[in-house]
């Protein structure tokens, strides 16, 4: 009798454990300026257990069916009843009319277990073109995002172009040696950030918030406050204030934390979405709280604007210059396209960078 | 005679109940020895009494309740005694029967637990029992209730409503992650056979 019971448990345990094959939908808009050329989800797959495990591994190989080129594109990955939406972009493209790129997935969802089977829709959510323009229904606001990579690659090409111009390859050579080492020192922090009334965070004493200053930045920032916590930071406010001609309407703040041994890392963002004529001030007050995932005496915060979209949807970002103030140069991360290029750098040598500068 | 017949052989002898051998040898010593004789006329004489005593007992005796009532006052009486007298502890018995059923239903709660319950309860429950344990304020069961983003080496992950979304690269560690306060988390990726750099993000519905 024992034994058939244990023979029982161990049947349905298997049953339970076996991964269903994954069912997948890619759903690209007719008039997308992007084609699914093949698609390999082979290693996804679905387990019970509780919940519907989902492990999608998925590897694209997708097309410019356009007739500009593409600089980044975003694709949102969601299921039914799942938590929240993902997605997956690729920020510093050169793809060509025509040409061909690949763009690889691999995400673990978890969602309540129901009945039928799990479905993973990847859909697009944007394409950015070298002009600026952009294609998608924007979901997940990834224009915003895709505008600034491509700002950031434009500002940091022009520099590098610049310095071989004025250094040769040589001057390239020792600014790339020194965005490599600035990459290898970024200390970072395992970071949550909760939202809304979920938090003991309003009992916490507050404290100031002091501002770097970006003299050429449209948005001043001021009279930070946020409270802290153990191991734990939030509900910030600030003030900003719009000094450029043009209307705001939306910034971005970069927030800084520093530990007890002094250090300073970035900890997270603050976006607010607000709008500003020239020179009118406004208030920002975010209903959220940084948590780390190892403790922390927090000595002290800071921040600066780290970007600024006007009402025309142009943006503003902090020039290579600014970025040059020493307590900003080991802050802020490099761009996406500095990374590409310094790797670049890395595998094929000087003169593999200094043709793919060359490119545009 | 130096040595005396022993009494319980005079008993069976004065009632006739000894084997014929040795109730020769005992009737050879009784009519030689007067102490012996005198005991064993002493014998018979309280048997005779006896059978008057029994020859008086009234005719309707119901022996059987006579006998269940004796059986029951000596079971009161060993009772009695054992309220007064320590006792000593019993040690049960092992059996490996019972213990492997234990075991296996051990491991089949195990095993349910494991299968039906998601991995964010287990640790809730966990963090609630460290907390009771440890005696800390009840900060973190409240934080559990709002939507929560996080990223670190392993990639970003979005916990909401019960459900989870995990995103990161095939085992590749983000060259930088961030989170921001309008609720999304991002990691940054570089392939470093391709130089292809990918972000990653969840976003709270």
């Amino acid at each position: 009798m024992f034994n058939k019971f244990i023979v029982a448990v161990s049947v349905a345990s298997a049953i339970s454990l076996h991964g269903q094959a994954l069912n997948h939908k890619i759903d690209f808009p007719k008039d997308s300026p992007v084609s699914l050329l093949s698609e390999d989800f082979g290693n996804s797959n679905a387990t019970a257990r509780g919940a519907n495990l989902i492990d999608v591994n998925a590897a694209l190989s997708l097309r410019n069916s356009g007739q500009k080129r593409i600089r980044s594109m975003t694709l949102m990955v969601s299921t039914p009843d799942a938590a929240g939406k993902g997605s997956v972009s690729v920020p510093t493209l050169d793809a060509g009319p025509g040409e061909t790129f690949s763009v690889h997935i691999s995400t673990r969802l978890v969602r309540p277990l129901t009945a039928g089977n799990p479905v993973v829709e990847v859909t697009l959510d944007g394409v950015l073109f070298d002009d600026l323009s952009f294609y998608g229904p924007d979901l997940l606001h990834s224009q915003r995002n895709m505008i600034r990579w491509e700002l950031e690659a434009q500002r940091d090409r022009k520099y590098f172009k610049t310095l071989l111009a004025a250094g040769g390859p040589e001057g390239l050579r020792k600014e790339m040696l020194s965005s490599l080492a600035r990459q290898g020192d970024s200390s970072q922090r395992g970071v949550q950030m909760v939202r809304g009334r979920a938090t003991n965070i309003d009992a916490e004493p507050e404290s100031q918030f002091a501002f770097l200053d970006i003299p050429e930045s449209p948005v001043e920032a001021s009279g930070g406050m946020a409270r802290i916590g153990t191991n734990l930071a939030g509900a910030p406010r600030f003030e900003v204030r719009n000094r450029s001609p043009r209307a705001v309407q939306h910034l971005e703040i970069s927030w800084i934390v520093k530990d007890q041994q002094g250090r300073e890392f970035l900890a997270a963002s603050m976006p607010a979405d607000m709008k500003l004529a020239p020179n009118q001030s406004g208030q920002v007050a975010q209903d959220a709280a940084l948590r780390f995932d190892r403790p922390i005496s927090i000595q002290g915060m800071s921040g600066f604007v780290s970007s600024v979209e006007f009402a025309d949807g142009s943006q503003w970002i902090p020039s290579r210059g600014a970025l040059d103030q020493t307590r900003l140069r080991q802050l802020v991360a490099p761009s996406p396209e500095e990374q590409r290029l310094s790797q670049i750098y890395t595998r094929k040598g000087i003169q593999a960078l200094i043709d793919e500068l060359k490119k545009f | 005679m130096s040595r005396h017949v022993m009494e319980t052989d005079l008993a069976l002898y004065a009632a006739g109940d000894l084997p014929v051998w040795r109730g020769a040898v005992v009737k050879f010593h009784v009519r030689g020895c007067a102490e012996c004789r005198a005991l064993v006329e002493a014998l018979r004489v309280d048997r005779q009494e006896l059978r008057r005593s029994a020859d008086n007992m009234p005719a309707n005796v119901d022996w059987d309740q006579l006998a269940a009532e004796m059986t029951a006052n000596i079971r009161v009486g060993l009772a009695a005694g054992e309220c007064v007298t320590p006792r000593e502890r019993k040690i049960a018995a092992v059996s490996w029967r019972p213990m492997a059923i234990a075991a296996g239903l051990v491991v089949l709660l195990a095993g349910a637990w494991w299968l039906n319950v998601p991995r964010t309860d287990t640790e809730t429950i966990g963090r609630a029992l460290r907390n009771i344990a440890t005696g800390q304020r009840a900060a973190s069961p409240q934080e559990e209730r709002g939507p929560v983003v996080g990223a670190s080496s392993t990639g970003v992950e979005l916990i909401e409503n019960g459900g989870r979304m995990g995103i990161d690269q095939g085992g590749l560690e983000p060259v930088m992650f961030s989170v921001s306060t309008q609720g999304s988390a991002s990691a940054r990726y570089v392939d470093q056979n391709t130089g292809q750099v990918t972000i990653t993000a969840t976003y709270v519905q």
